[in-house]
């Protein structure tokens, strides 16, 4: 009888290894969303479309936390402390060209964006430490830019945090929103 | 208290084997039309929406070492990754996956919307193949019993159209049945004993891609 339990409990667990395999705990969707884009907007639809240029020139990473009736400036997200502009990993800025941000140049490669946050204007942080979570090991001496730009007041209060590109003459803004406060970061091509 | 006799033992178990047979050899029907992978992009710039709204496939990243930047952020590693992956993460929504939204024989752009993309820090060596590093454009075309994992250098790209001239590599998975359904189509990586599996599942379906590392990184 002891056979006959041993070679069933091998049989169980030959079963249980075909039909279940070792990965059992896969990851929930998250709560503050992943999300790209891309200079020239909509790149990979232009790609599909046969009207988009051979490269991109910009693709941003970042996730999006929702306000949820919550106050954001001041209170969720701190004035004068370094954030990593949205949540989970640190936003990703990806450039594929050599292009200027507010009127500095920044070779093409992969880089971290975070932004200090006060009332009246923020500070954009371009930061060549990548792949990291949030803002927890922030390390100055890697920023390659830091530039301030002014906050202005949304119509509207933005649900989501948002991050687009608008077309400019010389090039694009960089739209970055939530909640009333809206801040414009100029690149050019 | 009294253990039951061992034959019943043997009768639950033979039973629990039945059960679970039943469930392995249930056909893959299904053919109703495509509903994910029939719908054409509208440009957001050309859809009036100047706010975007969060979309119904969330974008995410998924690395190796598993959870990589929380390893940096406690100081556990100071080195690259070795590789990572994006892609968007469609949800089941009751609706019978494979053979029917996603196609058997047809190529799947591995979630949604853009497409997949894979990017190795350091050459690895997969079913024999040296893959360099760089980044490649990932892409399936799965049958009931196996899926062809594709690398393509068709990078940058809303992943409905392939251009299968573009076409980098090709590895061969055999398919795994699931027992409890996955709900939203789902990547991860784990550690293995040469180097790293790079699980894909959804629904009633998983795939494991074994990667092999050059490197000593294998923490």
């Amino acid at each position: 009888m002891k056979k006959i339990k041993k070679t069933l409990a091998v049989a169980i667990g030959l079963m249980l290894m075909l039909f279940a395999g070792a990965q059992e705990n896969w990851p929930p969707l998250d709560n503050s969303p992943m999300d790209m884009i891309y200079l020239p907007v909509d790149y990979p639809i232009l790609k599909i479309r046969k009207s988009a240029p051979e490269t991109p020139v910009i693709k941003i990473i970042y996730s999006r936390p929702q306000k949820k009736k919550r106050t954001v400036f001041g209170e969720l997200v701190d004035y004068g402390s370094v954030w990593r502009l949205g949540a989970n990993e640190a936003t990703e800025l990806d450039l594929f060209k050599d292009v200027k941000i507010a009127n500095t140049k920044i070779r093409k490669g992969r880089y971290t964006l975070y932004a200090i946050p006060y009332k009246e204007k923020w500070t954009i942080i371009i930061n060549k430490e990548n792949d990291v979570w949030g803002a927890f090991a922030y390390d100055e001496k890697k920023d390659i830019l830091r530039t301030d730009v002014k906050t202005e007041k949304n119509a509207e209060p933005v649900e989501s945090f948002t991050m687009m590109f608008e077309k400019t003459g010389t090039g694009a803004n960089l739209l970055i929103t939530w909640e009333d406060v809206k801040v414009s970061l100029p690149v050019t091509l | 208290m009294t253990h039951p006799p061992c034959n019943l033992y043997s009768i639950v178990i033979i039973w629990l084997c039945t059960a679970l047979c039943a469930c392995h050899t249930n056909p893959q029907s299904g053919n109703s039309p495509t509903a994910d992978t029939t719908i054409f992009p509208v440009p957001r710039q050309e859809s009036g929406n100047t706010l975007s709204l969060l979309d119904k496939s969330p974008l995410d990243i998924l690395y190796y070492p598993p959870e990589y930047p929380k390893l940096k952020m406690i100081g556990k590693t100071a080195s690259l990754p070795v590789f990572r992956v994006i892609y968007s993460r469609p949800q089941k929504n009751g609706r019978k996956i494979f053979g029917s939204v996603v196609k058997y024989g047809e190529h799947w752009r591995l979630g949604a919307n853009e497409a997949t993309e894979i990017e190795f820090f350091e050459p690895v060596t997969i079913q024999q193949t040296k893959v360099p590093q760089g980044r490649y454009a990932l892409y399936c075309i799965p049958q009931p019993t196996e899926w062809t994992l594709i690398f393509s250098s068709d990078l940058y790209s809303w992943g409905l159209v392939i251009d299968a001239a573009k076409d980098i590599f090709k590895f061969t998975v055999p398919t795994i049945r699931v027992i409890n359904a996955i709900e939203a189509f789902t990547m991860e990586t784990e550690k293995s004993e040469d180097g790293a599996l790079l699980w894909i599942g959804w629904d009633d379906t998983k795939v494991a891609l074994p990667i092999q590392l050059l490197s000593n990184k294998n923490q």
